[in-house]
Order: structure tokens, then sequence, then C-alpha cells
């Protein structure tokens, strides 16, 4: 069952992308599709034996044997427990949720094969990252997805901001992922094995443990989790590393619901729970987790309020998402961060594939300023999208209210300085998401419409096909805080994560629900007073905004521009890159190597040539004449020299 | 005074270089080139004429009487390309010989 | 020894050859348009001449006073020398039938130059080789300058005689100066006399004799410094003189320059050696870069066959049976390519302009004549000398015998000068395949040279197939210890 999830897409995607011509549109649609709708079946009912049923059911499944060197062995396995068999859940459902939507989204597209079999390959690569049960193969799994979000942000590789947004995801994404690699050979090194079972069970033995590295003293346990935190960082967008996910924005909406909203940025966030054995005895490690989440969660909700970029706004509240998770990994409660990651699924797919439905509707437009008037005329789109905001804002009784205010209060019932941090953070990015939340839905649905008379007339609701995936995330989003909280978080936590999540100490969710009212209430409050701050702003008072932004230029101006990130950037490496690139280019390549090198000697060849040609004058005595000189040569040789 | 070996050797070594010299530094005629060839072949036969008597050995003579008659086929061959090239160019100077080059 | 009556046996092909000859000569004369029968006759003489020399046994058999002799080695080089010999004939033929200008002293002039070209290689005489050399200059210089109403054809004709002259004045006066000091021009009695001096033994005199020979034998080979008629007269003379000077007299020369140095003066090897390595170098060198500037294909082929016999005379450096198997092993494969690479010359022929010759003509011949641009490529890449092709194998083993003795430096600087050499042919595979396309040749409607080509084209791609390459490796191996031992 678990080889038909994991390998179902990838034929499908190799069917689709190989014969995609043999086959045509629709063929590649119904075989990647049907591949994925069976692999989200199955995965559920792995959900429910896994997770659900009591006890542990926790088991390995053998592939085959991929790499044996030496001491290096490393099999195909999947580690099926309670975390693979959620993150099953997560990906195959959003993953096939997306490919139905995408046969509508994409359906003007001349290229569908090609994209539904990216989408299955990504699928794929996803699902050989979270059933891995060593870190070479989550590796790959990981590299298969960067490779999966490349080729889909550049999936209009016409476009020249797609192929360059491409670029840079896959860029920005090595640096994380070199220091993941780094990780992986740090563990390699120190456990003389990639195997989770193996590491995890070892790792008590090696805590405390420091190495020396130029100089200075490091903790073993402490430098390998920041080593694969990095590599969290990049996959996961998290401050520092998170340039590249807005940028995203420009593949395909479907895409960026599949991959960047819901399943590929949380691999970091999936990887961190995964290897929680390690990070529990490198608290240090765990703090900086802790402080990059909620710095991000923070940042990203700033950001976020001042975009009008429909796409972008969700971008960036996605990366504000990812950092609720990672603070919640750092104070500990693994549980409510992957809970999030579950909820989060459901709502920010279906705000992107409803943003996808709106910027559908109003003819590719992804100005949030050219909209607005929206409700009337498409309003299953509207009350979807309006579902999806209450769920993110953590309305009560929506999926988003149980998972985002336990970590909340995690972050305060863990009563550490980071902790305290977090919580501060976390309730103002709280009160930030709920403005730019409601910000999006009052800009794109009321009000008077600014779009063009032309895009008015055109405005039309989706097909079912786009809106039957909305209305099973709607469904997600409404009721899984509900029905899971309590295996996530609540009761039978022991029961459900069983051994796929550890705690070294206190399970800090057991003390988040204890927490004084006012920390309860603090994210609720938060959520109502961005809600009224964003109605005032956008209904009551529309010339609000402009006022608020003549007030306060410099807090606007460095939201607007994403707090100068890629500004900044652009200077400390691109251009030095460039110049360092430019003079290697110029004074190595050309001016030493092609110089002396290629060109020189080619230079030098047609020198000689010349010379050689020159020699034969065409005169016969001259040709005499160098007969004579070698022949007297010759004789002085042997007469003089030779004997 | 005795006239041996080396004196015709000498003689020899003067004939030829006079041959070989004539064919480099004359640029007027080629005809002159003909003669300074035959002139080499002289050179040669004396050479071996000397060392045949010098040795008691008829060997010399008889290369002498082979080189004698295909310098005579050489030299008529020779003249007949000459012929030729005259026609066609109008001309025997050595120095316009040099349509090919390079 | 000295028997009365010489044993003819040994010089059936040869007299054969030359009676034939005569009688062609006598058909051409009094019998009218006669031109295709002598032809054919030729290219039949020359098969039968073939037959005779393979008939014999390969025993070391000296006769005329042992002024002439047969062995192993000879019957190799003169299986070469006829096999191009007879090619060139059926090409010529070819090539004037489609020309016009046909005239019967063409293929009695090659039959002639063929047999002097096999005295040549059977010669063991000072005087053997001189007569030898002699029959195939006088010959060749008539067929260069074949074209009488061509100033090119004429020039080329004048400059190979007035150079073929001086070079066998010098020659001739190397063999006085060698007959004068060592005391015979018979090459056994040398050699022993050579040997009894001991090294370093022999006197000023017969060394500069020796250097005088060489010269002589070096312009027939074409090898730098003596190889400035070389470009010229393969340029001006008519392809299919070209196609016959490239490769039969080049043979003949070859052969007979390994026999000068192995077998009178092998025991001067040290001294030799030296000169020896100048010319290949030297003509390796050049041949290479030359030829890049060339833009007539003639010319280009010209250098290209200095470069050639530049490897070639890598092999006589190592001084022992191995280089000269090697010698022997690319003689033979430079036959082949060359051979084809002439035929595929002698397609470029237009309707209104005739023949042409520049290598810019050649462009985009593989969308015009997709089978003469990718036979041309096989011969190109070959003589640049890459793997599997028979060029290839030609190089390497030359090569591997100078590195077996020790030469580093001097294989090196035949690979480097291979690399140069490999810029100007596969630049021709570039026109013929990436230029604009220019009017189309003639496609040629001759069968013996599509025949040619192919199996040329054929025997170079081939090689690498062990049942093809060994008989000519066997039979070089067995010639060359023959002629070493000695």
């Amino acid at each position: 069952m678990y080889q038909t999830i994991v390998f179902l897409p990838l034929v499908a995607s190799l069917i689709a992308g190989l014969f995609g011509r043999q086959i045509g549109d629709r063929g590649a649609q119904v075989v990647t599709c049907g591949a994925l709708i069976i692999s989200a079946v199955l995965s559920w009912v792995a959900f429910f034996q896994i997770a659900l049923a009591p006890g542990d059911h926790a088991l390995n499944v053998q592939v085959l044997s991929w790499i044996v060197s030496g001491d290096f062995n490393v099999n195909w396995a999947f580690q099926i427990d309670t975390l693979t068999a959620v993150m099953l859940v997560v990906v195959n459902t959003v993953s096939c949720l997306v490919h139905i939507y995408s046969v509508g989204y994409m359906s003007h597209d001349p290229h569908i094969p090609r994209f539904m079999s990216y989408l299955s390959l990504f699928t794929f690569a996803m699902l050989m990252l979270i059933t891995s049960n060593n870190f070479v193969q989550m590796f790959f799994g990981w590299e298969g997805v960067g490779l999966a979000s490349y080729l889909l942000i550049g999936f209009w590789y016409k476009k020249p901001s797609a192929c360059a947004a491409a670029i840079k995801a896959f860029v920005v994404n090595r640096v994380g992922d070199f220091g993941f690699a780094l990780g992986i050979f740090a563990i390699f090194m120190t456990f003389g094995s990639a195997d989770f079972s193996v590491v995890f069970s070892d790792v008590t033995s090696y805590a405390d443990q420091s190495i020396h590295f130029i100089g200075m003293e490091l903790d073993l346990l402490t430098t390998i989790c920041i080593l694969l935190f990095i590599g969290a960082m990049g996959k996961s967008a998290q401050l520092g590393l998170h340039t590249w996910l807005p940028d995203a924005m420009e593949g395909p909406t479907p895409v960026s619901a599949l991959i960047h909203a819901a399943t590929m940025v949380t691999a970091g966030v999936f990887m961190v729970a995964r290897c929680s054995p390690l990070f529990e005895y490198a608290p240090a490690a765990l703090e900086v987790v802790c402080i990059i989440g909620a710095s991000t969660a923070f940042f990203a909700a700033t950001v976020g309020m001042s975009q009008f970029d429909i796409k972008r706004v969700i971008a960036y509240s996605t990366c504000s998402q990812l950092g609720y998770m990672f603070f919640a990994l750092g104070v500990g409660a693994y549980g409510a961060a992957i809970f999030h990651l579950f909820t989060h699924a459901f709502f920010k797919a279906l705000l992107f594939l409803g943003s996808g439905s709106v910027i559908h509707a109003s003819s590719d437009e992804q100005d949030m300023r050219n909209m607005g008037g929206l409700r009337t005329k498409i309003p299953v789109t509207f009350w979807m999208m309006t579902i999806g905001t209450l769920a993110l804002t953590g309305f009560p009784f929506f999926a988003g209210y149980y998972s985002k205010d336990m970590i909340i209060e995690a972050a305060y019932a863990a009563h550490t300085g980071v902790g305290s941090y977090a919580f501060g953070l976390g309730v103002a990015a709280a009160l930030m998401t709920s403005f730019y939340s409601w910000r999006l839905v009052f800009m794109t649905f009321f009000g008077e419409s600014r779009a063009s008379k032309e895009v008015q007339d055109h405005v039309h609701e989706s097909p079912q096909v786009m809106l039957i995936p909305l209305y099973v995330l709607a469904l997600g989003a409404v009721v899984a805080g509900y029905v899971f909280s309590g295996y996530f978080i609540g009761d039978h936590y022991e029961d459900f994560w069983a051994e796929s999540l550890f705690l070294a100490g206190e399970n800090v969710m057991e003390a988040a629900h204890h927490v004084p009212t006012w920390v309860v209430a603090s994210p609720f409050i938060a959520m109502v007073v961005g809600f009224v701050t964003a109605w005032y702003f956008y209904i009551k008072e529309p010339s609000m905004p402009g006022r608020f932004v003549a007030t306060f230029r410099f807090a606007h101006a460095l939201s607007f521009n994403k707090w100068y990130f890629d500004e900044i950037y652009d200077i400390l490496f691109v251009k030095s890159a460039m110049k360092l690139g430019y003079i290697f280019w110029k004074r190595g390549d050309e001016n030493i190597i092609d110089r002396y090198g290629p060109d020189g000697v080619s230079a030098a060849v047609v020198r000689v040539a010349e010379k050689f040609k020159a020699l034969q004058t065409g005169y016969l005595y001259h040709y005499a004449f160098a007969m004579l000189i070698g022949l007297s040569a010759f004789v002085s040789w042997f007469v003089l020299g030779g004997q | 005074m005795e006239i041996g070996i080396e004196h015709y050797l000498t003689v020899a070594a003067m004939l030829f270089t006079l041959g070989v010299f004539g064919i480099f530094l004359n640029r007027k005629n080629v005809i002159i080139i003909l003669l300074s060839v035959e002139l080499i072949l002289l050179s040669v036969n004396i050479n071996l004429v000397a060392f045949s008597s010098y040795m008691g050995d008829l060997v010399g003579q008889v290369f002498t009487m082979l080189i004698l008659t295909v310098a005579a086929a050489e030299a008529s061959i020779g003249l007949a390309i000459l012929v030729v090239y005259f026609r066609n160019r109008g001309s025997i100077a050595v120095e316009d010989i040099h349509l090919m080059k390079g | 020894m000295n028997e009365i009556f010489p044993n003819l046996a040994v010089a059936y092909g040869e007299i054969f050859l030359g009676i034939g000859a005569m009688a062609l000569l006598m058909i051409g004369v009094f019998k009218k348009d006669s031109v295709n029968l002598v032809s054919w006759l030729s290219a039949i003489f020359l098969v039968v001449a073939l037959f005779l020399t393979v008939a014999g046994t390969g025993d070391v058999t000296y006769t005329f006073n042992n002024m002439f002799v047969a062995d192993k080695f000879t019957n190799f080089m003169k299986i070469l020398v006829l096999v191009a010999a007879t090619l060139a004939v059926i090409m010529s033929r070819e090539f004037f039938r489609l020309e016009g200008d046909d005239r019967f002293e063409f293929p009695v002039l090659m039959v002639l130059s063929t047999l002097g070209m096999m005295v040549m290689v059977s010669a063991n005489d000072l005087m053997t080789l001189y007569m030898g050399i002699e029959l195939q200059s006088l010959a060749l210089y008539v067929l260069a300058a074949f074209k009488r109403d061509s100033e090119r054809s004429t020039e080329a004709g004048l400059k190979y005689f007035v150079l073929g002259a001086l070079s066998s004045g010098i020659l001739l006066y190397g063999c006085s100066l060698v007959y004068g000091f060592i005391g015979s021009t018979n090459f056994s009695a040398i050699s022993m006399a050579v040997s009894n001096m001991g090294e370093g033994g022999a006197p000023v005199g017969a060394i500069v004799g020796l250097v005088f020979v060489l010269a002589g034998l070096a312009f027939k080979v074409s090898a730098v410094p003596f190889h400035m008629w070389t470009p010229d007269v393969y340029e001006g003379s008519q392809t299919p003189v070209t196609a016959f000077f490239a490769v039969a007299p080049k043979v003949a020369a070859l052969a007979l320059l390994s026999r000068t140095l192995y077998v009178p003066f092998g025991e001067m090897s040290a001294s030799w050696g030296q000169v020896v390595i100048f010319m290949s170098v030297a003509s390796m060198i050049l041949g290479s870069f030359a030829a890049i500037m060339q833009s007539n294909i003639k010319r280009l082929m010209a250098y290209s066959s200095i470069g050639h016999v530049g490897f070639a005379l890598l092999g006589l450096i190592a001084g022992n049976a191995e280089g000269l198997r090697g010698v022997m092993i690319y003689m033979a494969i430079y036959l082949v390519m060359n051979v084809g690479m002439f035929v595929c010359i002698m397609c470029m022929r237009r309707k209104e302009e005739g023949m042409v010759e520049d290598i810019k003509e050649l462009s985009g011949l593989g969308r015009n004549h997709p089978a003469l641009a990718l036979a041309i490529s096989i011969f190109m890449f070959s003589l640049a000398g890459v793997p599997p092709l028979a060029g290839f194998f030609a190089k390497w083993y030359v090569i591997i015998p100078i590195v077996n003795a020790g030469y580093f430096t001097l294989a090196t600087i035949a690979v480097l000068a291979s690399v140069v050499g490999a810029y100007y042919y596969i630049r021709i595979v570039k026109i013929m395949y990436f230029d604009e396309p220019v009017e189309e040749f003639v496609a040629q409607k001759s069968f013996p040279m599509k025949i040619i080509a192919t199996l040329s084209a054929v025997l170079v791609l081939a090689f690498i197939v062990p049942q093809i390459s060994s008989p000519v490796l066997d039979g070089a191996t067995a010639a060359a210890q023959g002629l070493s031992q000695k």
C-alpha cells in the first residue's frame, strides 16, 4: 500500500511527461488526477490505521538497497509513523485537489501534460521526503521538491520574471541545502549512519560533546541541529532566506497553493519535527529556531499589510504562518507545530485556490487595487475566501483557532525568554494577520469595482472542477481543528503521536492548557482588533490608508519594500558576486586564460602558419637555396658536431 | 708536381659548387640552370673516374657511363619541358616562374 | 655469386613491365584511337606484375651481380606501389574520359615510372638506386608537365625537373664519395665495410657522401627541407597526376630510404639518426602549420603528405624492426587514405567551370552530396588520426616504437603536430557540413571511381577489425624482421 502511495504519482508523472503527446491533454489529466486520488484515499486509510488506531503502529517498509559504500549503507525505505501519516494526508489530499483544480485553471494552457507531469513529480518527491527513514533519502526528496519547484515556478518559461523567480528560488534554496547537506555529513561523521533509527537512539551518548572547528569550540549536537535548521530555513522561507517565496508567486496559482503554501515549504517544519530527538538535546539550537520563527512571523506579517498583489499577500502570510510553526517547534510544542501545519495546509491552500479563482475571474489581474466589488459577481469564491480568512485569522471554532492559539499559548507557557519573545511577536503578528487578511477580502470583494470595463464584463464564476476542490478544502478549514485537536494537541496526544515525536523534558502543551485567561484571550482580541481596523480602513473610511501612509511614511516604506531585503541582498551578494565574476571573466578568463590559452595558441598557430606560407615564395632559386642550406647544415652537423 | 687523387677531387668539388651556385644564383635563364645541372653531373663523373682509377676498380667507370646516358635523357626531357613552358609563358626567365606559391 | 647468366626469375615483374611498356608504346603509336586500350592494358599489366611479384618466395634472393634484391620487404613495398599505380591508372583513365584531353602516353609514362619505382624498391647497389630513381623521375617530370597548354602544369613540370635534377646531382655526388671512400657501390659490400670500420670509424668523406645520398632521397620523399617542390607540383599538376605523385613514388622512395639506411649504413645509425630526427620533426611541424592557411585542396594535400612523411620517418628513427614495421604499416594506410581522398577530389567538378580545387567549393557538400561528404569526412578524420579510423593506427604503430626506444620528446612533438594538423582536416568537414551550400557538383558517373572511393572508405573504417588489419600487420612484421636482421 505504501509503495502505491509513493510511487503512483511517479508513474503518473512519467506517463504524462513522456507520453503527453500520445495520450493528449485529457489523458494526462485523467492519469495524474486518477493516480493522486488513489494515493489520497490510501493516505487517509493509512492515517486511520497508523495514527488514529490506539497503540503504536509505526512500521518500516523496505523497498530496496540504494547505496552501499564501505560503512555507508543507505536503503530505500519508508518509515511510516504518525508524523508521516499526517504528512501523507496533507500532501496527498492537497495535491489531489490541486490536480483537479488545475484541470480547470490551466485549461487554456498549451502545455497541460507537462504541467500535470511536473505536479505529479513534485508530489512524488515530497512523498519521498516525508516517508524516508534516513537522511539521505530525505535529502533526495528535499532536492526533488526543489527541482519540481524550480520547474513549476518557471513553468511559463517565456516570461522573464518567471525564469528569474525560478532561478532565485533555486539559488536561495541552495544556500539552505548547503547547510542541510553539511548537517547530514556531520551526522554521518558522528553517528556513522544516516538512518533515523540509529541516529535517534544514539543521540544521548553524544549530548554535551563538543567539536573543534577553526579554533572554535562548538557543541556537537547544536552545530548539527543548526546546520539542519539552515536547510529548513531555506526550504521554509524563514527570515533571511525567505526572499524567494514571494517571487515564487510567478508560477501558476495551483503551484503556489500546492508547493508554496501547503506542502514543500512545510518540509522544514516536518524535518525539525522529525529530528525532534536531536533538537531536544540541543536547547541552544531550539532557541535559535524559536527566535527565527517568531521574527519571521512578525516580519512577514508587517510586509503582508502593505502589499497589493493578492498572491504576494498570501505568500507573506504563508511565510508568517511558517514562522508560527517554527517558534512552536522552538518551544517544544511539536504537536502544535504539526497541527498548525495540518490546518494551515487546508486554509492556505483554500486561500490560494480561491485567489486563483479570483484571478481567473478577473482576467489574470493580480493587483488588488484593480479589483473590488467582486462579492456579488463571484459569490461562491467570496464565501470560500471568507472561510479561509476566518480559519487563518483564528476565528473561534475554525481550524486556525485551535492550532494558532495553541502555539501562542505554548509560547507563553514555555516561560523562557525566547518563549516570551515569541509570545509577544506572535500576538502582534496575529493582529496583523487579521488586518491584512481582511484587507485582502475587503479590497477584493467589497466596495466599488476598480477594474476596467472590459474586465468587469468578463468576470465569471469558476467552473465546478475548480470549485469542488474549494469546497473540500473549506470543509477542512472549518472542521479540521475541531475534529483533530484532541489528537494532535489534546488528550490523545500520547496515544496519537506515539514514538514519532520526542520530548526530553516537560510537555509544554500540557502547561499550555493551564495558562491565564488573558493569554488565551489575547489572540482573539488581536484578531478582532485587526478585523475592526481593516474594516475601518477599507470599508468605513477608505481615505484612511492614504493618510496613514502619509503619516508613517518610514514604517510604510519599510513594510512596502519588504524591509529592503532584496535590495540589501542585491548589494551584498548579487552585485558583489557579479562584480567578482566580471573580474574573473574579463581579467582572469579573457585576459589571462584565453589570451595565453586557446586564443593565444590559435593566434600563434596562425602566425606560424603565415610564416611558413611566406617561406614558400614560388621562386626556384629559393627552393634550391633551401635545399642547399639544409644540405650544408647536415654536413656541418655531421662533420663538426656529430663525430 | 705529381697530380694525385686529391687534385681530381678538388676540381670535381669546385665544379660541383659552381654548378650548385649556378642553379640558385642565376635568375635570368633556365638554360643556364640546365647547364649547371650538367656541370654537377660532370663533377660527379670526374669523381667517379678518379676514384675508379685510384682504386683500380672498374665499377666507377661503369657508373659514369650510366650517368652520361641518363644525363642525356634528362637534358632532353628538361629541354622539352622548357619548350612547352616557353610556349605557354613566352619567357624562360627564372624570375617569371612563380605562378604557384604559398 | 658471379653467375654468367643472371637469375631472371627474381625480376620477372620488372622485366614484364619493361617489355610491356615498350609494347604499349608501340600499340599507342601504331594503332589509331588506342587510348582506352592502352589504359586498360596498362592497368592489366600492372596487375600482372603484381602477381608476378607476389609469386616470389619472399626469401632473400640477389641477382644481377648483387645489384638487385628481392625479399619480403621488397614484396610488401612493391605490392603497395603496384596497387597505387594500378588505381592511379584507372583513376586517370576515368578522369581523362570525362575531362577530354585523352592521350595514350599518359598510362605508358605511369607504367614506366612504376617500373622505376620497382627498381628503386629492389635496389641493392648505388647504381641500381640511381637508375631506379632516374627512370621514375624522368617519367614523373613529363607527367607533371603533361597538360601542355596549361601554365600551371608546365611550371610544375619545370620546377620539378630543375629541383629533381639538382637533387639527383646531390645524390650522385654522394654516391661518388661513398664509392671513393668505402670502395664499393654495392649495399652488401658497403655494409660489410662499414661494420669493419666500427662505430665512428667511417671516414669523413663517406659520412659526407651519406649525407648527400640522404638529401637526394629526402627530396624524393619530400621531407623538410627538401620539400619545397611538393606544394607547387601537387597544385600545378592535373589531379590524377597528383594522386599518383602523392602515393606511389612516396612509397617507393621511403622503401629505398629505409633500405639504404638499414642495410648499407645500418651501423652508422647513430650518425644518420640525428638527421632523420630533424627531418621528421621539421616535416611534421611544417606539414601541420603550413597547411592551415591553404585554400587549394591539392596544395593542402601536399602539405598533408609532407606531414605524413614526417610521421613515417619517425619509424626509421627507432632503428629497429618494430619501427620499420611501423613505417610499412603507415605507408599502407597512407596509400588507402590518399587514393580515396583523391578520388573524392576528382569528384569536385562543375558543369561550366570543370574541375574546381578551392576548399570553399566544398561548402554545403553535406547537403548536396551526402555520400561524397561522408567519404571525405571519413578520410579527413582518418588523416587527422582520429580513432578508431585507420589513420589513428598508422600513427600508433610509428609512435609506439619511438616511445619504446626512449624518444619521449619526439613522441610528444608528434602528437602535438597531429593536433595542429587535425585543425585543417576537420575544418574541411566543418566547411562541408556547416557552411552555406554553393553550386552543386556534377554527379560522379564513373563506376570504378565510386568503387575505389567506397572501398577505401570501408577499409579506413574497418581497419580496426582484426580480419582486415592482420594481413597488413603480419606482412609488415615479417618484412621488417627480414630487413633489419642484416
